[in-house]
């Protein structure tokens, strides 16, 4: 079951340009000259009921616009959105009480306050009962490990643990569909691991549909199985995470570890580096047998180590990029 | 109708009370600034002092009558600043894209919007007024009640004002210098003598910057009742108030967000 049908989805944003300089100040009072730049230009997809859906693209690809249109924050200039039934440019009151959204850039929560504090007060924005806010917040506590931090203002908070604390506040009113806009954005290692796993448990637990834009591979591999890839307004694709990494990754890496110095000499093998008895090679299993090869690598001396893997996601994501020939920041005003 | 304004207001006295109490956490900072604010008033009646010393009246005004129309205009800037404390910052708000996480709350946008914040100091606008008006014009019990309905229907002036200049920014892009402005202007019309205005300027106090209907018409109601400048005034305080919050949603449909790392203040 889809709970969010987007169709032919446009946003065209218009900018004001001026010539550098106090001429070109005084030309833009009397002759204003406009471009139009096209934010989000025809997008169509699905997201089903309960999903981890990641929306990836490079900065200004509109990803952020994309989630603020679905989230009633942006009226579309054409096309269709249906979230739960609802259109969010009409209907942004009702759906706001069934989505649940977090801006990775931008805090919900009040500045000078604790936590507690705020979550409160958005038990009463949402109209939920005194016992019903304690139980949430008795949980998600509990579940985002926030229990020492409930009673300490914002401001001396850490990026990580007001994050959390932004996260847990979105899902105080317990929303069906959750919009993470770059939530590890900014974070450590350790605390985007840690994100990562609330998001995992959260989609589990709850049964949430998490909708999840980001720049990072690791948010992608680890939480999605699907990816929708999107640059300067459009999709590029539209594939399963298993499906991305099987087709656009023949390349495997190889790190072999010898016993004593080796002259690796093998046509279709590219060396990545080479230290001391250490090598890594890339092979590109489209164009020769790995069997072969790794057979014909053994040969050459002792094999101390021998690991194989698959490149990062990063490198395929920033291959396709690549491949469909784009770049960043197109789109100044959206990121 | 009637369901939303309800819990319109069941809004705004929720942000009151919760703005309130955290305002009371400083409560060192809370003294100090509405104390300050007070003095701060309170040394332009000297200024009135000396010069009714010298002059008998003014445009028709007597010391009493001005310090009547300083006493309606600053309650009811302090009342629209303790209540509705982020109608001055609407324009910062829409500009760095804060207006985002108001449009997530399943709530008014504009009443929201305004009432999340107060402003220490207007609780000091306020106290000054009335301590100022039972002051000059006695406990009376009458005119006391007139006294808080004006302040009622002036607070609304100016928050209707700020909510449309304001609002611009929508439309023009920047509007916080026209917003300033129009503030000052919607000020200062409205604490001197009405008699100091003739022909345009008079035109102007009774239309575009409403300020004669802030404490000018206020004023000689409490002097000298009558139905039907009470009537005028609150068929003009309904009016601007619609025109402000349509205003305002009119420009909303054009907003465009933004992204700037902010926080909520």
């Amino acid at each position: 079951m889809n709970i969010i049908n987007v169709k032919n989805l446009k946003k065209n944003f218009k900018v004001k340009t001026k010539k550098a300089g106090l001429k070109g100040s005084i030309q833009s009072i009397f002759n204003p000259t406009y471009r139009e730049v096209k934010a989000v230009n025809d997008i169509s997809f699905e997201v089903e009921k309960g999903e981890i859906l990641a929306f990836i693209g490079p900065n200004g690809a509109g990803k952020s616009t994309t989630i603020k249109m679905l989230t009633g924050i942006l009226h579309p200039t054409s096309g269709d959105i249906d979230v739960i039934g609802l259109i969010p440019a009409k209907n942004r009151k009702e759906l706001s009480y069934k989505i649940g959204t977090v801006f990775g850039q931008k805090s919900q929560l009040w500045f000078h306050l604790p936590p507690l504090d705020s979550f409160h007060l958005l038990g009463k924005i949402y109209e939920l009962s005194d016992s019903y806010v304690e139980k949430r917040i008795a949980y998600l506590t509990e579940l985002f490990e926030i229990k020492e931090l409930l009673e300490i203002p914002i401001r001396k908070l850490s990026l990580g643990q007001r994050i959390r604390c932004e996260i847990a506040a979105s899902l105080l009113h317990n929303p069906e569909i959750i919009f993470l806009d770059e939530p590890t954005i900014g974070l450590d290692v350790v605390v985007k691991q840690k994100i990562r796993d609330l998001i995992k448990k959260l989609n589990k637990e709850e049964k949430s549909t998490i909708f999840l834009t980001s720049h990072d591979a690791g948010d992608i591999e680890q939480l999605c199985k699907r990816a929708i890839i999107i640059n300067h307004g459009e999709i590029v694709l539209n594939e399963t995470v298993k499906n991305l990494k099987y087709n656009y990754m023949n390349k495997k890496v190889i790190d072999i570890k010898y016993n004593e110095a080796v002259n690796i000499n093998i046509p279709d093998v590219t060396i990545l580096k080479s230290k001391g008895y250490a090598v890594k090679v890339e092979i590109d299993s489209s164009v020769c047998d790995i069997d072969e090869i790794i057979t014909e690598l053994i040969k050459l001396g002792k094999v101390a180590d021998i690991t194989i893997s698959d490149p990062p996601l990063e490198e395929i994501i920033s291959n396709i990029y690549q491949q469909k020939s784009i770049g960043g920041d197109r789109v100044e005003e959206d990121s | 109708m009637l369901t939303e304004a309800k819990k319109n207001i069941k809004l705004i006295g929720m942000y009151f009370k919760f703005n309130l109490y955290s305002s009371m956490e400083y409560r060192a900072s809370f003294i100090i600034q509405v104390l300050g604010m007070i003095i701060n008033n309170g040394s332009f009646i000297f200024f009135w002092w000396i010069l009714f010393e010298n002059v008998e009246s003014i445009g028709g005004y007597g010391f009493k009558d001005v310090m009547m129309l300083w006493a309606i205009s600053s309650t009811a800037f302090g009342l629209s600043h303790v209540i509705f404390g982020n109608v001055r910052r609407i324009t910062e708000i829409i500009m760095t894209g804060e207006l985002d996480s108001y449009l997530l709350q399943p709530k008014d946008v504009l009443v929201n919007l305004i009432s999340s914040r107060t402003i220490i100091s207007a609780w000091g606008d306020m106290f000054y007024g009335i301590i100022l008006f039972i002051g000059v014009n006695g406990l009376n019990i009458s005119d006391f009640m007139l006294f808080l309905l004006f302040n009622c229907t002036a607070a609304l002036f100016f928050t209707s004002i700020l909510v449309i200049a304001n609002s611009l920014t929508f439309f023009i892009g920047n509007a916080e210098g026209i917003a300033g402005l129009i503030s000052e202007f919607m000020i200062t019309f409205s604490i001197y003598p009405e008699g100091i205005y003739k022909g345009i300027a008079k035109l102007v106090i009774y239309s575009v910057v409403p300020a004669a209907f802030v404490s000018l018409i206020p004023v000689r109601i409490i002097n000298n009742f009558s139905i039907k400048w009470l009537l005028i005034l609150f068929v003009f305080v309904i009016l601007w108030s619609v025109f402000a919050y349509w205003f305002f949603y009119r420009g909303l449909k054009k907003y465009e967000s933004g992204n700037l790392i902010v926080n909520k203040l």
